[in-house]
């Protein structure tokens, strides 16, 4: 009892926020700024997505309670994700298989938190809870980490999840799991011999998966191949998405007046192809832009990971550095024609409250694992 | 305080893995800027200036369906707006898809595995709009309206339905369902040659009847026009029209609605009282090879295919012993029986073997020559005629004579003369399906392996059995052949098309296939042994109907299959008869054949129908129909 007030009175202490790293809240305040200037740039002349405005306004209301979040988690030690690991790994199965069985739209109030006439989607913060389950387990694996069990136990903790998100259908997702899983493995000092043969196995079983998938869906999967091949059916949208993009030029066609009649053509209903309205709005600047502060924010969550003081903290962080790496990597290559359409959004930037709640509660995690990592040890 | 990561082993803290997820997350970010500036700057132009091009796409406009009138000009195929239940899989999600189906199952009325299976069967694009309900009511098309935010991908839209309707317009399809047919969904087998020719993933074609036949004249000309799509595939705004759709033609039947409503009467009637489950009956003018009605029982009701029958509706067509779907009188080929002695008589009489003067002896049991002694061909009359010439035996339907006159003719003569009547041929009317028939000959032989006939086949072929086959429809048109002074004519089901504004754009001429290369004195005696028919009492007691012209006829029956248990074969029952529509006048203008499967009636129940027919037709007040169980009208043959 005695110990537990005192880690709580520990863990508000003011001299932790002397390290509080600006520069990572900046990156995310800028990508968010993004997001809600696109989004309402986006559905600005487009009557088919609803006002813009009120968009914008349910955005910025997630954006703040994202925020607070942020600071909440900030401010408590991470490690309660660690002891904590179990039971959130249990957690996360069953929203999933609840999602998965009653699906996402049948969900009633008690099952879902609606904010603003939004609901929340399990799997988003599902792939953070996943992160922390992940380090949890392969810290505590130390000095055997580069047997080959390591692999197994840890890809057999992801492919539960992983398969329920499949199963709803939600292949974005399930392959973000698995995005996140190769990276944190990789990170964590696993075998790499072993992560070969494991990968190949994957890759030999992609067929079995792609045949799961409807005629359509796997037409539009492999549009990248070839878009203008079927311009006017399954890949109606990717080859909007490349029209708009590429009409963009140096510095774009400008906000919310710059495509008047191209507007309506890109999908803001499945507002995953976003960074279309920013290539399209703000041109190849805008979208280096853009890719830069990923990069940015990237590179300041590798090295959270890098200092963090213990391995928990450093697998959290490249868990996090992982996912959104992958997002960033299949979402833009979606819409530039190089990345299969898949439903992936764009970490920070699509308009979505569960995505950015969740993300927000990584970075929140993020920050607290900086915070604390220069702790001097007693 | 204790420091809560006290006596935690780390994990090694690896730099080059590190330096190693830095570089490619770099290098994976400076490829997407790369392919950025690829699509933005290098490419630009290319694709800014496709942008317009790929938002819109040229979409068909369908034409309206002809209608379809009888020769009265009463509508027997029209399109009535109906409401038609579509998905676009695009807007439909998977996790969805089952519930959904199932709720539209339930507002509609319909099976949700139907839907499904009508769902997963189209190919296509997921922005298509894929029929799986046709023909829904109004109400059930209101709700699913009311549910639209429940039930996502899902689009009502009123369309035109075809619905067949009988001579009083009201929907009734089977009075004319075997004429009019009906259409259906292409298949995906279909598409793929008539997508060249327009044919839209899902359209409707014609499947039977003159819907099929016609189809082309139908059908009309499909137009286009661009229209604008939205960003999720949705077409949004029609920019122009390319080209206008041009409307199908309407057909106007040769067949008479109510004509065919007295001849199904009749037919009914008949098989009624003989327990007959198959027959025909069909009426023509034998000037102009006109069809005035075609009837063949049992029918089946293709308002159940205008909306997409079921696979239960389906399947209990298929399985009906007695073929509904299939239109007996072209379709099916049965033997004719002492019909076909019309045949043989005029081969006889064209080829030298008799005169019309010349008498024959008549037999009970004919000996067949050449064959061992005994063994001998029956006459219906085991005791024979005495002597007969042609006028009398065909009167008195002699076997034995027509036996005699067949072997003395020869097989192929024989059936040149019957391909000279038009047996053997496809008679060229223009419905799907018309078979043409089985006709005995030297090279038939040959194609099942065999030097030749046998004598005893040759001499059942003079009779119409065993080793002859053919439509009802055949056994109609050699008899208004020979009636109309040896024309045979094409049969025609459809005389003229009409525009949208009813002006008629085509008329279609009697067309004569050939002269019948026989003596006029020939067909003369055939004729006045078909008028001795009637008039000798063959036919029982319908000379005594009070007819505007004199009538002429045969009767035939066509022993077939297993003995039944009263020791008898069942047969088919035949009877073919024309005359003049109006006293005094010569020319025959109504002729009429109706046949009965497998009767085992002592009587000719087909000789009643065409009675029963001809007392509807005309409106006599006589009620001559005779009960074919009676045994004592054992005479015809």
């Amino acid at each position: 009892m005695g110990v537990a007030t005192a880690t709580l009175v520990e863990t508000f202490k003011a001299r932790d926020w002397r390290h509080f790293d600006v520069q990572l809240l900046l990156y995310v305040v800028l990508l968010i700024t993004v997001g809600v200037v696109m989004g309402y740039s986006a559905g600005f002349n487009d009557p088919g997505a609803g006002a813009g405005a009120s968009q914008t306004v349910k955005t910025l209301m997630w954006a703040a309670i994202g925020l607070t979040l942020f600071f909440v988690a900030s401010s408590v030690d991470y490690h309660w994700l660690q002891t904590l690991g179990a039971p959130i790994y249990v957690l996360v199965l069953g929203l999933l298989a609840i999602t998965m069985l009653v699906g996402t739209n049948l969900f009633g109030a008690q099952m879902s938190v609606t904010v603003a006439g939004l609901d929340f989607q399990f799997s988003e913060v599902s792939k953070v809870f996943m992160i922390a389950v992940l380090a949890a387990y392969l810290t505590s694996r130390r000095e055997r980490i580069g047997r080959l069990s390591t692999i197994l136990v840890a890809g057999a903790l992801m492919a539960v999840p992983t398969f329920l998100v499949f199963r709803q259908p939600d292949l974005g997702t399930a392959l973000v799991f698995v995005g996140i899983l190769i990276g944190m493995l990789f990170m964590s000092g696993a075998s790499l011999g072993w992560m070969g043969l494991m990968a190949a196995a994957v890759i030999g079983s992609a067929p079995v998966v792609v045949s799961m998938l409807h005629g359509y869906q796997r037409q539009r999967l492999f549009c990248f191949l070839d878009p203008y091949a079927d311009a006017q059916d399954a890949c109606f949208q990717l080859v909007q998405a490349l029209n708009a993009v590429g009409s963009g030029g140096w510095l774009g066609r400008g906000l919310t007046v710059g495509g008047e009649d191209q507007r309506g053509y890109i999908p803001v209903q499945s507002t995953d192809f976003i960074f279309t309205v920013v290539a399209e709005d703000l041109g190849f600047v805008g979208g280096i832009v853009v890719l830069s502060i990923f990069g940015l924010l990237l590179w300041r969550v590798l090295l959270i990971g890098w200092q963090a003081r213990d391995s928990f903290g450093m697998m959290i962080s490249v868990g996090l550095a992982s996912m959104i790496l992958f997002q960033l990597m299949v979402n833009v290559g979606m819409v530039i024609g190089v990345m299969p359409v898949t439903g992936i959004p764009l970490p920070f930037v699509t308009y979505g409250g569960s995505s950015l709640i969740s993300l927000m509660f990584g970075m929140g995690i993020l920050q607290s694992i900086r915070m604390r990592s220069h702790k001097p040890t007693l | 305080m204790a420091d809560l990561n006290d006596g935690r082993l780390d994990l090694r803290r690896s730099r080059g893995r590190f330096i190693a997820f830095g570089v490619v997350a770099a290098l994976l970010v400076l490829g997407l800027g790369g392919r950025l500036f690829e699509l933005q700057i290098v490419n630009g132009e290319v694709y800014t200036g496709r942008a317009a091009a790929d938002r819109t796409v040229e979409v068909a406009i369908p034409a309206p369906r002809g209608l379809v009138f009888d020769r009265i000009g009463r509508p027997v195929a029209v399109n009535t707006p109906s409401w038609t239940v579509r998905v676009r899989p695009a807007d439909l999600p998977d996790a969805d898809r089952r519930r959904v189906l199932a709720r539209v199952a339930e507002l509609t009325g319909a099976s949700g595995a139907t839907l499904r299976a009508r769902l997963e069967a189209f190919v296509g694009s997921p922005f298509d709009l894929v029929p799986i309900e046709r023909g829904v009511t109004r109400e059930a098309a209101l709700l699913i309206g009311e549910e639209s935010d429940d039930l996502p991908g899902i689009v009502v839209a009123v369309e035109p339905t075809r619905r067949y309707l009988d001579e009083t317009g009201a929907a009734g399809g089977a009075l004319l369902s075997h004429i009019v047919g009906y259409i259906g969904p292409v298949t995906r087998d279909d598409l793929l040659t008539l997508e060249d020719e327009g044919y839209l993933r899902d359209d409707l074609i014609g499947k039977a009847g003159v819907e099929a036949s016609f189809e082309e004249e139908l059908r009309g000309t499909y137009g286009s026009e661009l229209v604008q799509r939205d960003a999720s595939g949705r077409l949004v705004r029609v920019i122009e029209t390319i080209e206008e759709p041009q409307p199908g033609t309407n057909l106007m039947l040769t067949v008479d609605a109510e004509v065919q409503r007295l001849a199904e009467q009749s037919l009914i009637w008949g098989m009624d009282v003989a327990g007959v489950s198959q027959g025909v009956t069909a009426v023509m003018n034998p000037q102009t090879g006109e069809i005035l009605a075609m009837v063949s029982l049992p029918a089946y009701d293709n308002n159940k295919f205008a909306a997409g029958i079921s696979t239960e509706d389906f399947n209990v067509y298929l399985a009906d012993p007695n073929q509904p779907l299939r239109n007996h009188a072209i379709s099916d080929i049965y033997p004719p029986g002492s019909t076909y002695k019309l045949v043989t008589g005029i081969a006889a009489l064209e080829e030298g073997v008799t005169t019309a003067g010349r008498e024959w002896p008549t037999y009970g049991c004919y000996q067949i020559p050449g064959a061992p002694d005994g063994e001998c061909l029956f006459d219906w009359n085991r005791q024979g005629f005495g002597p007969l010439a042609m006028v009398d035996a065909f009167a008195k339907s002699s076997d034995t004579f027509f036996y005699q006159m067949a072997i003395q003719t020869g097989i192929d003569p024989l059936a040149a003369w019957a391909r000279e009547l038009g047996y053997g041929e496809l008679s060229g009317i223009r419905l799907p399906g018309e078979e043409k028939g089985i006709i005995a000959s030297t090279e038939w032989a040959r194609q099942q392996g065999r030097a030749g006939v046998f004598t005893g086949e040759l001499a059942q072929a003079g009779i119409g059995q065993n080793v002859i086959a053919v439509t009802p429809l055949q056994v109609l048109n050699s008899y208004a052949a020979v009636a109309n002074g040896g024309n045979l004519m094409r049969p025609m089901i459809v005389r003229g098309e009409t525009d949208a504004d009813g002006n008629l754009v085509r008329e279609y001429a009697p067309e004569l296939l050939h002269r019948i290369d026989a003596d006029p004195a020939t067909l003369q005696t055939m004729r006045i042994g078909a008028r001795e028919v009637i008039t000798s009492g063959h036919a029982y007691n319908i000379r005594d109907l009070d007819l505007p012209g004199a009538l002429s006829g045969k009767t035939g029956t066509a022993e077939f299959g297993e003995l039944t248990e009263a020791g008898t074969l069942p047969f088919h029952s035949w009877f073919v008869a024309y005359l003049p529509s109006a006293a005094g006048a010569t020319d025959a203008d109504l002729a009429i054949v109706s046949f009965n499967y497998s009767a085992v009636v002592p009587g000719n129940v087909s000789a009643e129908v065409v009675k029963y027919f001809l007392q509807l037709y005309y409106d006599l007040d006589q009620d001559l129909r005779l009960d074919p169980n009676d045994f004592s009208l054992v005479t015809a043959n």
